[in-house]
C-alpha cells in the first residue's frame, strides 16, 4: 500500500469518534440523495408502466396528448384508416378512464379502467385465474394489492362500476398505479362502459408493423393520413408520460430539492471534519513541507483521507438503500435503485468528498514551513 | 565537488513590517565545510533559528546571498526551495515531529516516499539506517512507545535516509537529559565525519561543543565569536 494511503488511513482511524461522526454524516447524506433518486426512478418507471407493458410498434393518440392518463380522445373511425397504411399489421383500439368502483358496502373509491383486446395489452403478473376469463360479461382483473380498497377478496367477488355489475375474473400481482386510483383491466367493450365512452371513441390507437416495415416510413404516412393526431414509438411516449408527471408537476422537482439538499449536507459535513482534522495535523503537514514534500504529495494524503470517507460512508449507505429498496417494494410508491444509479451515486459521493477537501488544501497550502521550528 | 556545502554571504533577514520590524539576521556570512560538525551557540532571540530556517531554505534572505550546493536561494519561489530542501538537506527538530500514526521504520520510509523511492527498496534502507542510530530492534514501534531519545534518534534517521549534503538540528538536546542529549550529539558527530555530509546544530547547551570541529557564537543576529579545533572544544 503505498505511505501516503497508509497515513491517510492511519490519520482518518486515529481519531475514531470524528471517524465515526464523518461517516454517519456521509451515510446520511448518501442515504438521503439515493432515496430521493430511487424514488425519482421508482416514480418514473410506475408512470410509464403499462406503456412498457405494452406491445405496440406505434401509438396513435389525440394530438397534444400529454401522458398516458390523459383523457384527450380519437374517432374509432380512424383505424380503418390505419390499418389501410403500408406496413401496418394490426391496429388496436385502447380505452382508458377513471370510473367508480362500488363496493358491496355502497362506498365508492375511484379506479382506472384499461380497455383493450386483451392481446396486445393485458393484464400482466397474473397470480390467479386467466387472461382469457376477461372476455366473459362483466369480468375484470384487479391487483391483489388493493383488494382492501375495492373490497374484493379474490376471484368471483362482485362489484359495480358506474352502476354496472362486475365479477373478479384475474387476479394481479404488482401492478400499482402512482396516483394510489387502483387499475382495473377489462375488455374493450366494457372498458367503453365502465368509463363512458362512446363506440365512435378511443383512447389511442395501438399499432403493430409488419414484419420488415421501416417505423419511420410507416410514422411518416400515419402522420400524414391522420392529421389531427400524434404517433409516437413507445420510447417517445414514455419520455412524454414520464415529463409530464416528473418535470411538469413539480413532483420531479421535489426529489431533486431533496437530493440537492442531501448533497449540500454532505459536502458540508465532509468539508468541515476534514478541515478540523487536517488542523489537527497541521503539524505533520508542515513537517512534510520541511523536509521538501511537493503540494501534491501533500494534497495526495487529504484527498485519499475524503476519499476513504467517500468508499467507507458509501458502503454502508448503500446497504441502507437497498433496506429501503426492500421496504418499499410492494409499497405505494417503491423506491428504485438501479446498478447505474449505485455507480452514479458512488461516483458522486467521491467527487463531493474531494470537493469538500479542498477547504483543507487551502488550509495546508498557507502553512508556512518555519513552524516546525517553533512547535 | 565544492568543499563548502552551504555558502551564506553578507546575508540580513528582517522580520515583520513597520514598527513590528526586527533585524532577525545582520550582515552573517558564513562558509559550512563537508566532513565538520559546526555548532552554532546564542541565547534566545539571538537569530539561531532564522539563520537555520535561511540556510535550509525555508527563508530567503532580506539581502545578502545563499547557495546550498553551489544552488541560490535568492529569487527562488516556494517550489524551488521545496526542491533544494528536499534534495540537499536533512532538518532534526527539538520536538522530532514524527508522525505519531506511523512506525519508526514508516517515518523514516516517508523522507524517501517524498523522494520517490517506495516499496520494499525504501523498507531496507530505512531499516538500514535504523540501525546505523542503534534501533533496528524498534523499527515496527511507534512513536509513542519510544523515549524522548529513542525518537530523537528516529527523527535522525530520517534527516540522513536520503544522504542529503546538509545536516540541520534545531536545539535536538534540548528536551532530553544529559545522557540522551550526549548519545544524540554522538551520533550527529559521527555524521559528520562521513565526508559526504556537513553537520549545523543549533543549541544553547555549552556541553555540547565537545562534539563539535568548529562553533559559532552568535547575539543580536551578528556572529560574536567563530572557534575552530581545541578552542572550539574548549
Amino acid at each position: 500500500m503505498p505511505l501516503n494511503l497508509t497515513l491517510a488511513l492511519r490519520n482518518l482511524f486515529h481519531d475514531r469518534l470524528r471517524f465515526v461522526a464523518t461517516t454517519i454524516g456521509i451515510v446520511f447524506s448518501v442515504v438521503l440523495v439515493m432515496v430521493q433518486m430511487g424514488l425519482y426512478l421508482g416514480f418514473g418507471r410506475m408512470v410509464t408502466t403499462v406503456i412498457d407493458h405494452t406491445s405496440a410498434d406505434l401509438w396513435v393518440m389525440r394530438h397534444g396528448t400529454k401522458c398516458f392518463e390523459d383523457p384527450s380522445l380519437l374517432s374509432h373511425s380512424k383505424q380503418t384508416g390505419a390499418a389501410a397504411t403500408a406496413g401496418v399489421a394490426e391496429v388496436t383500439p385502447l380505452v382508458i378512464g377513471f370510473s367508480g368502483w362500488i363496493l358491496p358496502s355502497g362506498e365508492i373509491t375511484p379506479v382506472f379502467v384499461v380497455g383493450s383486446d386483451l392481446q396486445i395489452l393485458k393484464p400482466w403478473n397474473l397470480t390467479e385465474g386467466t387472461v382469457r376469463a376477461l372476455s366473459g360479461s362483466g369480468t375484470v382483473a384487479v391487483d391483489r394489492s388493493y383488494f382492501e380498497r375495492l373490497g374484493v377478496s379474490g376471484i368471483g367477488s362482485k362489484a359495480n362500476i358506474r352502476g354496472l355489475p362486475v365479477s373478479v375474473a384475474a387476479v394481479s400481482e404488482g401492478i400499482r398505479s402512482f396516483t394510489t386510483t387502483p387499475y382495473v383491466f377489462s375488455d374493450l367493450s366494457q372498458a367503453r362502459a365502465y368509463i363512458g365512452i362512446p363506440s365512435t371513441m378511443v383512447s389511442y390507437l395501438l399499432v403493430k408493423l409488419r414484419p420488415g416495415a421501416d417505423l419511420e416510413h410507416v410514422r411518416h404516412d400515419l402522420q400524414a393520413s391522420l392529421p389531427d393526431s400524434e404517433v409516437l414509438t413507445p420510447a417517445e411516449f414514455n419520455e412524454r408520460s414520464r415529463s409530464y408527471w416528473l418535470l411538469g408537476t413539480g413532483a420531479g422537482a421535489a426529489l431533486f430539492a431533496g437530493a440537492i439538499l442531501g448533497i449540500i449536507v454532505g459536502v458540508v459535513i465532509v468539508a468541515q471534519t476534514l478541515y478540523s482534522s487536517t488542523k489537527d495535523h497541521l503539524d505533520e503537514f508542515a513537517t512534510l513541507r520541511a523536509m521538501g514534500s511537493s503540494n501534491g504529495y501533500i494534497y495526495s494524503v487529504i484527498i485519499y483521507q475524503a476519499v476513504l470517507n467517500a468508499v467507507i460512508g458509501f458502503a454502508f449507505a448503500t446497504l441502507i438503500g437497498f433496506s429501503v429498496v426492500e421496504f418499499t417494494r410492494s409499497g405505494a410508491l417503491p423506491v428504485l435503485i438501479t446498478p447505474m444509479l449505485v455507480l452514479v451515486m458512488l461516483v458522486l459521493t467521491v467527487v463531493v468528498c474531494i470537493a469538500a477537501a479542498l477547504g483543507a488544501i487551502f488550509r495546508v497550502v498557507r502553512i508556512d514551513p518555519v513552524m516546525v521550528f517553533t512547535r | 565537488m565544492s568543499e563548502f556545502i552551504v555558502e551564506a554571504k553578507g546575508v540580513t533577514k528582517v522580520l515583520g513590517h513597520g514598527a513590528a520590524q526586527v533585524y532577525a539576521l545582520k550582515d552573517i556570512s558564513l562558509s559550512l565545510r563537508r566532513g565538520e560538525l559546526t555548532v552554532l551557540m546564542g541565547p534566545s532571540g539571538s537569530g539561531k533559528t532564522t539563520l537555520l530556517s535561511v540556510l535550509g531554505c525555508m527563508l530567503t534572505p532580506t539581502s545578502g546571498a545563499v547557495r546550498v550546493c553551489g544552488y541560490a536561494t535568492e529569487g527562488a519561489d516556494a517550489k524551488v526551495l521545496a526542491k533544494l530542501r528536499k534534495d540537499h538537506v536533512g532538518f532534526v527538530f527539538q520536538s522530532y515531529h514524527l508522525f505519531p500514526t506511523l512506525t519508526a521504520a514508516e517515518n523514516i520510509q516517508l523522507a524517501l516516499d517524498i523522494r520517490g523511492m517506495h516499496g520494499e527498496d525504501a523498507r531496507a534502507k530505512s531499516l538500514d539506517v535504523l540501525e546505523k542510530v542503534g534501533l533496528a530492534h524498534k523499527s515496527a514501534s511507534y512513536p509513542r512507545e519510544l523515549s524522548g531519545g529513542e525518537q530523537q534518534r528516529v527523527a535522525i534517521a530520517r534527516a540522513i535516509v536520503s544522504k542529503p549534503s546538509v545536516i540541520l538540528a534545531d536545539e535536538p538536546t534540548a528536551v532530553l537529559d544529559t545522557s540522551n542529549g550526549q548519545a544524540i550529539m554522538s551520533i550527529l558527530a559521527e555524521i559528520a565525519k562521513d565526508p559526504t555530509h556537513g553537520v549545523l546544530v543549533v543549541t544553547h547547551d555549552s556541553r555540547m561543543t565537545s562534539f563539535a570541529d568548529r562553533v559559532i557564537h552568535i547575539e543580536d543576529g551578528r556572529f560574536v565569536r567563530d572557534e575552530r579545533g581545541s578552542a572550539a572544544a574548549a
